[in-house]
């Protein structure tokens, strides 16, 4: 919501700056950005009482001294007589109507009603709308406008539940299904209650007799519709959070005001209903519970002044809840509006000691399970539980975010095939990933398995002994021999047949119920730990790499090492990384050979065999530099 | 021909992988809690609408209970957990005050784009005793915030609401850029919710606080777009050995 600043201190005799009342309003918890002069206020949702000028003001009188310059109709106005049936009084307990006739309908706006349009950058209406517009950002009490000649018969309130068409005052056609609170004239709805009205009965520039209504709607009758039916709606943003029941009275006086500032007003009369007393929440005073509560120590007096200065009233030892907070019930509730007015920032803290818990992590052996697929070079990752496919018990979702994603995965293998070739097309050659989790199915009842799942595919690894060797299922079996050797595990071959992917390696996978492990067997000792520090992230390239391989004769041994760390350590922006993929040792012709890869990636454009060129030319010459050294067949 | 024709082979360098960033984060998180003395206890990701709302104060009435913010399924029987919240319901059903437990893992809302993902992780704790205040849960926060940022952080406490907690407070970070940025959600236990899990508001209090951990991830590991945690790319990955 915004909020212009002059609006607000105006009202204030301190004039404090924008800043300091930024101040307090972050104290307050009142989270808002400073847009030139505009407070752009977010609230949270149980402080609907703020969502207005003088609800805004309500909270900083306890830093300032408020004083609030509206002024209301204060003469006798006339009872109306209205044809009016409320069908579903604990829905809207309360309500109340003006009719106000004008002699003429005025062309300019003065002062604050003005000032809203001005400063807000706000598009005008008809004059009676845009009245009821500013008096809910003064009052945050919403009023609706209907055009009393489109007004004849029986206006009733009541609880439909049936499809009916309606079309709002916003030219949207709307269908209401399901229960819905609305305002009927003539069997036909006339209002969508709290949300938004009609346009068969709304206001125009022409209307010069009006019939305002000014209503209490329990919050839950109102929550969801303007999502259910696509309607920005700022009455009900506020009618959801909760309006002050006992405001009706002084709201339309001051809409009288406000109209009579501007033009002549010919007649008006007032009709209320009230079906249900609004009861006043009772509290009794305790400050030792409020300081108990914070862990501060004030004396009842500081107390009761917070209090006051909140517009609580205190009688005989009990503190009267105003009608416009229906969030506070509690002693818990008083004592966060004492740390507010205190400020969370100037509360000292207090040591506090929790009873160390000797239990051991229950987690233990699924981490080690996870450390032994670490040191032998997997990546864990994690999936959403969302697929499209329906599987067998598969739990289906009610609401899901797109058809995509219509039930709960019941394996994490698919995920896992999705994942390798997702990286077999960014050319990687050695891939091994893993992921635990919590699996869910429907079968009298819903069932749950915690799953380990794994997928590897390619080299072994990208060094010089494992290069050449390709991952297959004797591999994994020999792996998890050596940390679980008493259990069997079932790998299976996934079938690339209907895979989108023309890469032929074998894809080796398996997935287990974790629980089902006897874990009394796992004795691994992991290599890898925890890093020490967060690693700060690079970002990485979605560009194509590609790689070069050079083999290189060594004669002199003595010039092996100069070699690897030259070109170990080359640095090009376009060169990913290197690595040894090939060693050989030939005692007989007293020769090494060595092979590097190099895989050259840009994080600008796509490298054209020229660009990769220039550094290879380069990366050959340099070496070649080196006596002793040759590469063959160059 | 060198006379001494002895050479070392390259060293074998044998790749290693690594824990998911976001796990890692959760793990570290954890850890430092349990050192706290909380103990780890887990709950189903399934649940029901009396665990996940009724328990914890959310009104039937509450925005969040909509189906515009939380997954349903089986015909809306159950409910994928908008929060870990629920975990702690059914440890304070289980055992007695004094209890602290934490909680880590995934939970779900219905929120696509670029800075929500539909499923995201938290960690929770909640300590209940005698006489636990506002100010103790203050000197844990910082602890907390301390020991995950360093201690030359600065950070400030803001009022704010969970229907399972009041006071309730959110907690911000200044940044290197000057910029507050919010990490945790915290408060004292509303004493509903310690009634609703049968146990006597006059005599405990407690206090109560979540984490998200792809927000304190992207933090510690400058990663500007969530969604890069979960496209399994190798080349994220190995960056986080």
């Amino acid at each position: 919501m915004k909020i212009a600043y002059r609006h607000l201190v105006q009202h204030i005799q301190e004039s404090p700056s924008i800043e300091c009342i930024s101040n307090k309003l972050f104290q307050l918890g009142h989270e808002h950005e400073i847009n030139g002069d505009i407070l752009d206020m977010e609230f949270t949702p149980n402080r609907g009482d703020c969502l207005s000028i003088n609800g805004l003001l309500r909270d900083l009188a306890v830093f300032y001294k408020v004083d609030l310059k509206q002024e209301i109709f204060t003469e006798k106005v006339n009872e109306l007589q209205l044809d009016f049936e409320n069908l579903s009084e604990n829905i809207c307990p309360k309500i109340s109507f003006l009719k106000l006739e004008i002699d003429q309908v005025p062309e300019t706006y003065k002062n604050s009603l003005d000032n809203y349009f001005l400063d807000l950058g706000l598009n005008k209406n008809n004059f009676f709308t845009d009245v009821s517009n500013y008096l809910s950002y003064e009052t945050g009490q919403p009023t609706h406008c209907y055009d009393a000649s489109a007004m004849t018969g029986k206006l009733l309130f009541h609880e439909i539940e049936k499809n009916e068409e309606f079309e709002t005052l916003l030219d949207k056609k709307i269908t209401l299904t399901g229960k819905n609170s609305v305002f009927s004239l003539n069997h036909h709805v006339i209002n969508l209650a709290g949300v938004v009205g009609g346009k068969s009965t709304s206001c125009s520039t022409d209307t010069k007799t009006v019939i305002v209504e000014c209503a209490f709607f329990q919050p839950e009758q109102i929550i969801g519709k303007s999502v259910k039916y696509d309607i920005q709606s700022e009455s009900s943003h506020k009618f959801e959070r909760g309006v002050d029941p006992e405001s009706h009275e002084k709201v339309l006086r001051r809409f009288i005001k406000l109209v009579k500032e501007h033009t002549n007003i010919i007649d008006m009369s007032i009709a209320s209903y009230e079906y249900k007393d609004n009861p006043i929440h009772q509290i009794p005073v305790n400050v030792h519970k409020i300081n108990q509560i914070i862990g501060i120590n004030i004396t009842e007096n500081e107390y009761l002044n917070y209090l006051s200065k909140l517009k609580f009233d205190i009688d005989k030892g009990i503190i009267k809840v105003p009608s416009f907070r229906s969030d506070v019930k509690t002693q818990n509730d008083l004592a966060e509006e004492v740390a507010r007015v205190i400020g969370y920032d100037n509360i000292p803290t207090s040591e506090i000691s929790i009873p160390k818990n000797e239990k051991t992590n229950h987690k233990d052996l699924e981490n080690k399970l996870r450390f032994f697929l670490l040191d032998h070079g997997f990546y864990e990752v994690i999936n959403s539980p969302f697929v499209s496919l329906p599987a067998e018990k598969a739990i289906k979702v009610d609401n899901p975010l797109d058809s995509n994603r219509e039930y709960l995965r019941t394996n994490i293998q698919n995920s896992l095939v999705e994942n390798l070739l997702f990286n077999e097309r960014r050319q990687k050659d050695s891939i091994k990933l893993f992921e635990i989790s919590d699996v869910y199915s429907s079968n009298n009842g819903i069932n749950k398995k915690r799953k380990l799942s794994i997928i590897a595919s390619g080299k072994v690894g990208i060094n010089y002994e494992d290069f050449s060797k390709k991952i297959n299922k004797k591999y994994l079996m020999k792996l998890f021999k050596e940390i679980l050797p008493n259990e069997v595990f079932n790998f299976e071959i996934v079938s690339r047949d209907l895979l989108d992917t023309k890469i032929k390696n074998e894809i080796v996978a398996l997935e287990v119920d974790i629980n089902s492990f006897s874990f009394d067997t796992l004795s691994y000792k992991e290599i890898s730990q925890l890093p020490k520090s967060f690693a700060q992230y690079v970002p990485i390239s979605e560009l194509p790499s590609s790689f070069k391989d050079i083999s290189y004769s060594i004669k002199d041994y003595s010039k092996a090492q100069e070699l690897q760390d030259l070109l170990l350590n080359y640095k090009s922006d376009i060169l990913k990384n290197v690595y040894i993929f090939d060693y050989f040792k030939n005692e007989k012709q007293e020769e090494i050979k060595i092979g590097f890869r190099f895989t050259f990636q840009s994080k600008k454009a796509t490298l054209n065999s020229a660009e990769i060129e220039l550094v290879y030319t380069d990366i050959v010459a340099k070496s070649l530099n080196i006596s002793g050294i040759s590469i063959p067949g160059m | 021909m060198p006379e001494h024709n002895d050479f070392a082979p390259p060293e074998l360098i044998k790749d290693k992988g690594s824990l998911h960033p976001i796990n890692h984060m959760k793990d570290s998180i954890m850890d430092l809690l349990t050192s706290f003395g909380f103990e780890i206890i887990d709950g189903p990701e399934i649940e029901t609408e009396e665990f996940n709302f009724d328990m914890l104060n959310i009104k039937k009435s509450h925005p969040a209970r909509q189906m515009h913010d939380t997954f349903y399924v089986e015909n809306k029987s159950n409910l994928l957990r908008t929060h870990t919240s629920p975990v702690q319901i059914r440890g304070m059903l289980e055992k007695k005050p004094p209890l602290a437990f934490i909680s880590g893992g995934k939970v779900y809302r219905k929120d696509d784009d670029a800075t929500h993902l539909p499923m995201f992780h938290q960690v929770e704790g909640i300590y209940v005793d005698e006489n636990i205040s506002f100010a103790q849960l203050k000197d844990l926060i910082y602890k907390i915030i301390y020991s995950l940022f360093g201690d030359d952080v600065e950070l400030r406490f803001r009022p704010s609401y969970f229907p399972f907690t009041e006071p309730s407070a959110e907690v911000d970070i200044l940044s290197k850029e000057g910029k507050w940025l919010e990490i945790l959600g915290c408060g004292l236990v509303n004493p509903v919710v310690l009634e609703n899990c049968n146990i006597d508001s006059n005599t405990y209090s407690g206090l109560a606080f979540g984490l998200g951990i792809e927000r304190i991830a992207m933090l510690k590991h400058g990663v500007t777009d969530i969604r890069e945690f979960y496209k399994s790319n190798l080349d994220f990955l190995c960056q986080f050995k």
